[in-house]
């Protein structure tokens, strides 16, 4: 564009960045969303559909905070499933062993993950873009195998089975389908809306500049490996919640959980809504779970159709369906940018 | 007031800054010039942090802060910009100003209000308003010129209210038109902010015109300080530009 | 044991330390491990040297090279033939992998590059389970190599683990030298060092990138082929390797080949006396391994520091 073509541009009053955009406007926005969650279960008596929320709840929790680091601060991890599979396990084990009410436990798991969290995110966020996926990556694998081996724990390769005790707290009986769906929508919600503050805060906006020139964010007196590690930190909190929906959905806990493919599953949501949009994550998440119900009724053969719908989005758009709609919207919207 | 004291540093055996000592006083305005590889910005980036020197002090109204990371020099009040502009491409001009001033203010936690505080607001309006990116303000960074990328870079540093402002080549990579541009904005700046300024630069006809304070490094050695006038006449000078470059010796 | 201990059995370990018939066994086990891992990891290593991609569909061609000298060995009974089929199948199959697919991400972010080498892994375990089935196979021994094994300072040691490192020994040295003395092998260590200088000598680089790929891919599918006589082979048996050839190259540092086999040994070593020590957690064991040599060298072993 030119010169002058910029002038005008920039005289057209255009809504305010970010910095200034009230968060009332987002919690309206939740608000509305879990309504319309909320009143689903009187208009559908469908529990599968109430199953496919809740584990939109879940992924969709892990897939945004992960956003959180790859699309928001540059980092990507590999390895962020860890979390997931933590939150299940940590959140199942408390329950089965020492029967503590739900709440407590569930602050319980999300200390634990802290500590291991800000452990792990020590040694990792100062590691290069490569090797920090890679060591991310190591990490997910040295959780994995230590959930496999120490069977006298954690049931090994079953898994935490016997189910996970559900005692009713406030009035809310988890062990109901219908309270565990609300309960599910709640968290996502609250998630979702302590995720949107997180990246519109002024934090938010340290993460950006991490992310475009790290160095010369340390030139504007940020710590970066400060403020990486505390971004790691929140988001393992949580994907660690994702995983505490989906322990308490299936009553239990398993490897599968803490396997690397989770992270790459999270990756792959990332892709496929795209990493521009705050919302772009929990759009792919239900695209895969669609995409996984739908090809997982009609073929034994998942990964290919799986692998292909990958290279369509990585190869043929180059980026994921959120960027795609929004760069399609602005494009009409200002008329073809050069 | 910015005190260098016998700082140097080395990189395999070859000494890029040598023994330096020299005093900025508050609110001066002093040109570095010199070869290239003259170790010109070997000496910013160990006045900032970005490499640790070898032996040496660097004071700051009396306080030491040889060795100390970016952000902790930063803080104390040493804000630069960089020879190829260092920028947020993804930001538009006005996030730019805002995020670093609530970085800048310890303001940037997750609980922090994103409404930014009316003094927030002030000191990046200020800013924009002494590099002239009004106008730009809802630009991202990326879709800038080249000339308003650099300005950008200028007022990121800036806007953190520095003591020292380190500029590195202001006018790299500019026309001859714009380079004036650019240098008058800079003096502007310093008239305007009392703060003290360095600035590297290797057009001697900016530099004999505009700075009141010259340094010229050599080999990472400095071979004479001084008004522009004392350079002019100083034999070493004439002698290592005179050897060297021709344009430099052409304006001498 | 108390219940909640991680199993741990250090009588084992020491009494397998003091013996050396059990020493020879478990080195010679430690070194079979080592030599195929290396020969994996030194693919993945020279491919990220030169293209500055993760190949992270790596662990494929491992598994193709083993179904496909288990196939040719079916057909043929010759095992030459199946450990030739094994590495030119798979070469083959990485020229086209680069040709095709990689050489259009080179451009975009890390993320697109893991995301189509993702797509891969699951392709191609998709296709391996379409063509050879879900279930496990094995080539079995071939004739020539079913004779009584050795005997080495007590040690039992099968004459076929003998030719197994031998082979990879011998692609190691080849590739040593071939890299170091051959002009293609210059041209390779110079695209690794500056691809921008390369194209400028007026060298094709996307023939060099294309090669490389192959290169890496036939080491991966003979290290595949080796293995097939003495692994089982399964869909999905190269993510493991993958894994572990990972740690490899991290280990010693990405880029760096004599690194890719000095920690391709210690890994070696680690899980065969590691499965000793700590029978369930040898896996973990590794993970552990790679990051202590992390934190306390980012940038691996024997790597360059990370630019």
């Amino acid at each position: 564009m030119t010169e002058l073509q910029a002038e005008q541009a920039a005289a057209v009053p255009q809504p305010e960045a970010g910095l200034q955009r009230s968060r009332y406007f987002d919690v309206l926005i939740a608000l509305a969303a879990f309504a319309v969650l909320a009143i689903l279960p009187m208009l559908t008596g469908s529990k599968a559909l109430l199953d496919f929320v809740i584990r939109c709840s879940a992924f969709g929790l892990f897939a945004t905070s992960l956003n959180l680091l790859v699309g928001y601060t540059g980092l990507v991890s590999f390895g962020h499933g860890m979390f997931f599979g933590l939150g299940a396990y940590g959140f199942g084990l408390i329950m089965q062993r020492t029967g503590v009410p739900v709440p407590v436990a569930f602050v319980a798991t999300l200390v634990i993950t802290t500590i291991i969290a800000a452990v792990i995110g020590a040694i990792c966020v100062r590691l290069k873009e490569i090797y920090f996926a890679f060591v991310t990556l190591a990490f997910q694998m040295l959780i994995h195998s230590t959930i496999l081996s120490w069977v006298s724990l954690t049931g090994g390769d079953q898994g935490l089975r016997g189910g996970i005790p559900r005692p009713a707290f406030f009035g809310i009986d988890l062990s109901n389908h219908v309270h565990l769906y609300i309960a599910s929508c709640a968290l996502l919600v609250i998630g979702l809306l302590l995720m949107r503050q997180i990246a519109q805060s002024p934090f938010g906006y340290t993460l950006r500049m991490i992310r475009d020139n790290a160095n010369r964010a340390s030139f504007v007196g940020i710590d970066v490996w400060r403020a990486k590690l505390t971004i790691f930190v929140l988001a393992a909190l949580f994907a660690s919640t994702g995983g505490i929906i989906m322990a308490l959905f299936v009553s239990g806990a398993y490897p599968e959980f803490a396997y690397w493919t989770i992270s790459g599953e999270g990756i792959f949501i990332n892709m496929l809504g795209g990493v521009t949009t705050f919302l772009g994550p929990m759009v792919g998440t239900v695209l895969l779970l669609i995409l996984n119900d739908t090809v997982t009724r009609l073929t034994e053969y998942y990964g290919i159709v799986l692998g292909i719908v990958i290279l369509f989005f990585a190869i043929g758009l180059r980026k994921g369906l959120m960027d795609f709609v929004v760069e399609w919207y602005t494009q009409r919207r200002n008329g073809p940018v050069e | 007031m910015l005190e260098i004291r016998s700082l140097s540093k080395s990189f395999g055996g070859v000494k890029a800054t040598d023994n330096v000592t020299l005093d900025f006083a508050d609110g001066s305005l002093t040109a570095v010039i010199g070869p290239n590889g003259a170790g010109k910005s070997t000496f910013f980036n160990l006045i900032t942090g970005a490499l640790k020197p070898d032996s040496g002090q660097i004071l700051l109204n009396g306080v030491d802060l040889a060795g100390r990371t970016p952000p902790e020099i930063v803080r104390y009040g040493i804000g630069r910009a960089f020879q190829v502009a260092s920028i947020f491409p993804s930001l538009t001009v006005h996030e730019t100003m805002l995020a670093a001033v609530c970085a800048d203010q310890r303001r940037a936690s997750v609980l922090h209000r994103r409404f930014p505080l009316a003094e927030t607001r002030d000191r990046a309006e200020h800013a924009m308003e002494l590099l002239g990116l009004v106008s730009k303000r809802n630009r991202v960074a990326a879709t800038l010129s080249h000339g308003d990328q650099k300005l950008l870079d200028i007022a990121l540093a800036l806007v953190l209210d520095p003591k020292v402002l380190l500029l590195d080549e202001p006018t790299a990579g500019m026309g001859t038109e714009e380079r004036w541009r650019m240098i008058d904005k800079v003096r502007e700046l310093w008239e305007k902010q009392k703060i003290t300024v360095v600035f590297i630069e290797h057009d001697m006809d900016i530099v004999f015109k505009i700075a009141p304070e010259i340094v010229v490094l050599c080999y990472g050695r400095i071979l004479a300080t001084g008004t522009p006038e004392a350079i002019r006449r100083n034999e070493a000078v004439i002698e290592a530009y005179l050897g060297s470059e021709h344009h430099a010796g052409a304006a001498i | 044991m108390p219940q909640w201990m991680l199993p741990l059995d250090l009588d084992a370990l020491t009494g397998c330390l003091a013996s050396s018939a059990c020493l020879v066994t478990q080195t010679t086990s430690g070194f079979i491990i080592g030599m195929l891992l290396f020969l994996v990891a030194v693919g993945l290593t020279l491919i990220f040297g030169v293209l500055k991609v993760v190949n992270f569909s790596h662990g494929a061609f491992y598994m193709f090279g083993a179904y496909f000298a288990m196939t040719a060995y079916q057909f043929s009974g010759s095992f030459a033939l199946a450990m030739l089929c094994g590495a030119a199948g798979t070469a083959i199959l990485g020229l086209i992998f680069e040709r095709v697919f990689m050489s259009r991400v080179y451009g975009a972010d890390v993320l697109m590059q893991l995301l189509v080498c993702y797509a891969f892994v699951l392709i191609f375990d998709d296709v391996v389970r379409m063509i050879w089935g879900p279930e496990f196979k094995s080539m079995g021994m071939p004739a020539a190599f079913q004779v009584a094994p050795l005997f080495i300072a007590g040690g039992v040691v099968p004459p076929y683990y003998l030719l197994l490192i031998g082979v990879a020994l011998a692609a190691a040295v080849i590739l040593g030298l071939g890299l170091a003395r051959t002009r293609i092998g210059k041209v390779i260590r110079a695209a690794a060092h500056n691809p921008g200088m390369v194209s400028a000598l007026g060298i094709n680089t996307g023939l060099i990138y294309g090669g490389v790929f192959a290169l890496g891919g036939m080491l991966a599918g003979l290290a595949g082929a080796l293995a097939a006589p003495v692994r089982s082979l399964t869909p999905g048996m190269g993510f493991s390797v993958l894994i572990e050839s990972f740690i490899v190259t991290v280990i010693g540092g990405m880029g760096s080949i004599l690194g890719a086999l000095i920690g391709a040994l210690l890994i070696g070593m680690i899980r065969s006396f590691g499965s000793l020590g700590f029978p369930l957690f040898t896996e973990g064991l590794m993970y552990l391994f790679m990051v202590i040599v992390l934190v306390s060298r980012p940038s691996g072993l024997f790597g360059k520091e990370v630019a």
